[in-house]
């Protein structure tokens, strides 16, 4: 304790051993502040922190450079959730006291976290907020409000006593009571905490003298809103002693009663549940029966189309195929083959061919059959063609030009070599008087035996023929 | 019988950080010791001037 003349260390004595100042009365401010200081941190160490902010305020009256009442008081605040005051008071104390003063840690833990304190003053906003909801009569906007303040600072003393006010303006009495208890186990001896639960427990636990208007409408029966139900609680309804049989008793027609109500609900429900699921099973076999018979069908006409494919193959490859199974045209190739080595008969084996070639197309037979035909064919065909050649000559001579034409037809087809057939065939064509199948002919023989004494005959005629068709 | 409109009005706005400063300067400081000192200077001035 410093003098307040001379700022001298004081000793026991009542002046100032310094400047001789009287100091008694000022000693005696300072114990009572010591002495408001201490009731303030015993009923802080109880949570009464309301009493102990009225303690550290008196303290604070008497001295203000009290500095561990001061921080107390600002320790204390920060409890009840009133960060600002806290932080003022820390604030005053950390000025007046700068060096080894605990403030400066309080301020220092709420400022260093920069979201912390964001979130601390969104909270004294949305409690400000909540404040003009409520004088504007917006009291459920105020409650959710309220609501987020709480779920940021859940120590806020004053946000919720309240929330608990609205709760209990809307006669919602247990959520106000759960409200005040919360206020409770911040601050034990709240006064105005007190009178709200007071209030709330009169109204969830009716004393029968205090008679509430409106809210008991008989008095067996407790009546009170929480959220939109109404609950109606029986008071001084005692049960009856009851004996060991009538116990039992209740308990078998309990028994009774249940398993009547399991016959009568329960057992139709699930023989319908399993009716249903039955006809369900039906349904779904069904479906499948019908896809798998309409499958059955078209499998059933496919096979249909392809037995009838086959049949028709079949009578096909019997046409081709022997009595004794080889295919009948490949043995008459042979047959001819065969006849050609033995007789050499080349009249006989052109007749041979000439039939293979009428009953099937050549091209289409297999590669070892095309090559035989073919080279049965240009073994006999210049000796054939020259054959017929005379036969056409003969013909040509005796003017029956038709046969002469049929006869030089065959000598070219069987030696396309043969010049003279082809030029005597356009000749024969002039002279039957088929002058553009002539024409066609001398062409072939100007293509096919270009400088010969064939083309040089051709050309000429076939000036002169075209001379005398203009 | 509580009255929401009374009770109402004992809850006050609640100060935000930024008006933190203002209400620091603005608060009274003035303590009984302040007052005792003021007190014995006057009485300490009054002799001299009479």
């Amino acid at each position: 304790m410093f003098c307040y003349n001379c700022g001298c260390h004081l000793s026991e004595h009542d002046f100032c051993t310094a400047c001789g100042a009287d100091v008694s009365l000022y000693k005696r401010i300072m114990h009572v502040s010591n002495m408001f200081y201490n009731d303030g941190l015993e009923k802080a160490g109880v949570r009464d922190l309301s009493g102990a902010i009225n303690s550290l305020r008196q303290s604070l009256k008497f001295n203000k450079n009290n500095i561990e009442a001061r921080n107390l008081l600002g320790l204390v605040y920060f409890e009840m959730g009133e960060v600002v005051a806290a932080l003022s008071e820390w604030v005053i104390s950390k000025n007046m006291r700068p060096e080894k003063n605990i403030a400066d840690d309080y301020i220092g833990m709420v400022q260093s976290n920069a979201s912390r304190l964001d979130a601390i003053n969104q909270t004294i906003k949305k409690y400000n907020q909540a404040l003009v909801y409520c004088t504007q009569d917006s009291k459920d906007l105020a409650v959710i409000q309220l609501k987020k303040v709480l779920s940021l600072n859940p120590r806020f003393v004053r946000a919720h006593q309240l929330l608990a006010l609205l709760y209990m303006d809307s006669e919602q009495w247990e959520r106000a009571q759960r409200e005040l208890n919360k206020c409770i186990n911040i601050d034990c001896n709240n006064t105005q905490t007190l009178r709200y639960l007071r209030e709330v427990e009169l109204m969830l636990v009716p004393d029968e003298n205090v008679k509430q208007p409106g809210r008991y409408k008989k008095d067996e029966t407790v009546r009170y809103q929480s959220d939109n139900e109404i609950i109606i609680q029986p008071v001084n309804v005692r049960e009856g002693k009851s004996s060991g049989v009538s116990t039992l008793i209740n308990i078998g027609i309990g028994l009774v009663i249940g398993l009547a109500a399991m016959y009568f609900l329960a057992v139709p429900a699930a023989e319908s549940a399993a009716k249903n699921e039955a006809q369900k099973s039906i349904t779904e076999i069904g479906n499948q029966l019908d896809a798998k018979t309409a499958t059955i069908k078209e499998l059933e006409t496919q096979i249909s189309n392809l037995q009838a494919q086959n049949d028709n193959l079949n009578r096909e490859l019997d046409g081709y195929v022997g009595a004794d199974g080889t295919l009948s045209i490949i043995d008459s190739l042979l047959t001819a083959a065969t006849a050609y080595l033995e007789t050499e008969d080349v009249q006989q084996t052109a007749v041979n061919l000439e039939n293979i070639a009428k009953s099937i197309t050549i091209e289409e037979t297999s590669e070892a059959f095309q090559k035989l035909y073919q080279t049965l064919l240009s073994t006999i065909g210049p000796e054939l063609s020259q054959s017929y050649y005379a036969a056409g000559s003969e013909a040509y001579s005796s003017d029956d030009y038709a046969a002469a034409i049929e006869n030089f037809q065959r000598a070219v087809y069987y030696d396309a070599a043969n010049g003279d057939a082809l030029y005597n065939l356009a000749r024969t064509y002039r002279k039957s008087g088929d002058n553009e199948k002539a024409i066609e002919t001398y062409d072939k023989v100007l293509e096919l035996f270009p400088d010969t004494e064939w083309a040089r005959k051709a050309g000429r005629d076939r000036t002169a023929l075209a001379g005398e068709s203009n | 019988m509580i009255n929401f409109e009374e009770e109402l009005k004992k809850f006050h706005p609640s100060l935000e950080v930024e008006d933190a400063e203002e209400a620091i300067y603005n608060q009274d400081l003035t303590d009984m010791a302040d007052l005792l000192v003021k007190m014995i200077k006057e009485s300490e001035e009054k002799p001299k001037q009479q």
